[in-house]
């Protein structure tokens, strides 16, 4: 059999990062260079900073993937690289870099939406994901359900209106002063408290859609917050507890009524959020409930990488599906 | 010596093939379209029209900054990935340098490139020509009137008759520069108004000679301002 060696580039928030994919299945080398530590310092992602260490840094970022995969430039078939949607200025480090690339070295170049390459983190992992399979893609970015029919067949059924939970969670933690990245923040504080002894609003659970809303929880636990504290009653933990309950008993809730209305033989989880363990807990729960398997990637796989660029890049390549010398990037684009 | 020139700094996207003595090839692009769409078919084209690949090439000589954050990073991104792959090693050109090449032998002027910085700044330096261009006053984010007082002080002190501005800096403020000074300012014909990626060999193939090589694995634009987000942390705002 024919080996295909795709490198992967990804920069479309604030991680730099590259890999090499043997044949959209073997992860040769996987390299993510976080500035999480620079943006701690803002209470969140700054667009121009982050595209300011991206270019920086990109050249070495693809070069270790290389080292590390034991391959030099020459050996790989195609570039891979995000194009959409993300943080504009970001995306064009990664893609001027990877046209000029793939140029120097007279390889193709894909172009790789970033929602389907977390998608593509379960396959990278699991290969007995049966279809039709329901996928919720939740990350600071993005809070979307789709539908999948085949590993290269998706449907959008349902997407955040506002806020996406990852975003959510990083502004409930800055005002609770638990600090940045959020999710894992108040994940760790929740552990500590109990949900329920405050509550907070289900936002359109009661809407047989399949789209999401965050602000409105947002605001509802920042003014819960202020109350509490004025009357010296506010319990960090008890509070965390009952905003991480709230987020994902609405995700997971909408995540399994889709399964049952598409009669989904699997679920899937992918994007940063599905490494929120109490997420993972719920969806479980009700997952087994229809008796449905649930499938995530682990937790490395689960944030931004460039490996699941590379992966998904894959069949892309056997179709001979490229995208020409004028590629731009896009900070919005639906899912297709 | 070949070098492969490239510049999206500005709202101008260029891309020259030159060598010492002969512009080989040149495009100039000032339309409104991005220049991620646009640059790397305009390096494509000069390359084939040259009937050359990057293994005949020297060096990359890309433009460093001060410009559009995001277009210098567009130019520098396409550069480097150019340079990895083919492992030719890159010169720098400063955005205002390229432009000063512009106005060479303007003896009796002070030369004065200047670039939008918004804000009612712009990013500028100064340069006399006398045989060779030289940069007398440093790049920098300046206020406009900072800036004419400056050009004031070196018209002064070098016995200079007047100034030359140019660069897309020059149009937002064009009420107030020619306020401030008068029949004294010369404006060059639109041809050399804007940088020309060609003007980059004035000062690229010294570069080359002397192996003065950008490090790509660190090399970063200059972009002369913090972003947003760094004053407000500084002012102690975030
Ligand atoms: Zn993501």
């Amino acid at each position: 059999m024919q080996e295909v060696k795709i490198l992967g580039i990804e920069t479309s928030c604030d991680e730099t990062a590259a890999s090499i994919v043997k044949n959209g299945k073997d992860i040769m080398s996987n390299v993510v260079n976080s500035q999480i530590k620079i943006h701690q310092a803002f209470g969140g992602v700054v667009p121009e900073v982050a595209s300011r260490r991206h270019i920086e840094n990109i050249a070495l970022v693809v070069d270790t993937a290389f080292k590390e995969a034991g391959l030099s430039y020459e050996d790989i078939d195609a570039v891979a690289v995000t194009n959409r949607p993300g943080l504009i200025g970001a995306l064009l480090v990664g893609v001027s870099f990877a046209k000029g690339f793939a140029y120097g070295l007279n390889k193709p170049l894909i172009a790789v939406n970033h929602l389907y390459g977390h998608i593509y983190a379960n396959f990278l992992e699991h290969s007995d994901i049966r279809f039709p399979a329901v996928c919720l893609v939740v990350s600071g970015g993005h809070t979307s359900l789709l539908v999948m029919k085949g590993t290269e067949e998706y449907e959008l059924i349902g997407e955040t209106l506002d806020d996406a939970a990852g975003e959510a969670f990083d502004k409930v933690a800055r005002f609770m002063n638990l600090g940045y990245p959020g999710g894992p923040a108040i994940q760790k504080a929740a552990e500590k408290g109990q949900a329920g002894k405050y509550s907070l609003p289900r936002v359109f659970l009661d809407r047989d859609d399949f789209d999401f809303s965050f602000s409105g929880l947002k605001t509802a636990a920042m003014n819960l917050w202020n109350k509490l504290n004025r009357k010296g009653e506010a319990d960090v933990y008890d509070m965390a507890a009952e905003f991480q309950a709230a987020l994902v008993e609405v995700l997971a809730e909408k995540t399994v009524r889709a399964a049952k209305k598409y009669n989904a033989q699997s679920v899937m989880l992918a994007g940063g959020v599905a490494a929120n363990s109490e997420l993972r807990r719920v969806v479980k729960q009700k997952a087994d409930k229809l008796g449905l398997p649930l499938y995530y990637p682990s937790l490395k796989l689960c944030t931004d990488n460039a490996a699941m660029i590379a992966g998904s890049a894959y069949h892309r390549y056997l179709k001979q599906d490229f995208a020409p010398l004028n590629l731009n990037a896009y900070a919005t684009m639906s899912i297709l | 010596m070949l070098v492969l020139a490239v510049d999206s700094a500005t709202p101008v996207a260029g891309v020259a093939v030159l060598n010492r003595d002969k512009v080989l090839y040149e495009e100039f692009c000032n339309y409104k379209k991005t220049h991620s769409e646009t640059l790397l078919p305009m390096i494509d084209r000069a390359l084939k029209v040259c009937e050359c690949t990057l293994d005949d090439i020297t060096a990359l000589a890309v433009t460093i900054g001060p410009g559009s954050f995001t277009g210098l990073r567009i130019g520098m991104g396409t550069v480097k990935g150019l340079s990895l792959a083919s492992g030719k090693p890159v010169v720098t050109i400063s955005t205002l340098d390229m432009l000063a090449a512009n106005a060479l032998y303007a003896e009796d002027l002070l030369i004065v490139p200047v670039l939008d910085a918004r804000k009612n700044e712009v990013y500028s330096a100064i340069y006399e020509f006398h045989g060779i261009m030289q940069k007398i006053v440093p790049e920098k984010t300046w206020g406009t009137e900072e800036l004419v007082l400056k050009i004031e002080e070196e018209k002064k002190s070098l016995g200079k008759k007047g100034v030359i501005m140019l660069g897309d800096g020059f149009y937002p403020y064009e009420d107030y520069w020619r306020n401030m000074f008068g029949e004294n300012m010369f404006v060059p014909p639109p041809h050399l108004m804007l940088p020309r990626a060609a003007a980059m060999g004035v000062w690229a193939f010294d570069k080359i000679e002397k192996e003065d090589f950008a490090d790509i694995w660190t090399l970063s634009p200059v972009y002369l301002r913090l972003s947003e987000a760094e004053y407000r942390l500084r002012r102690g705002e975030l």
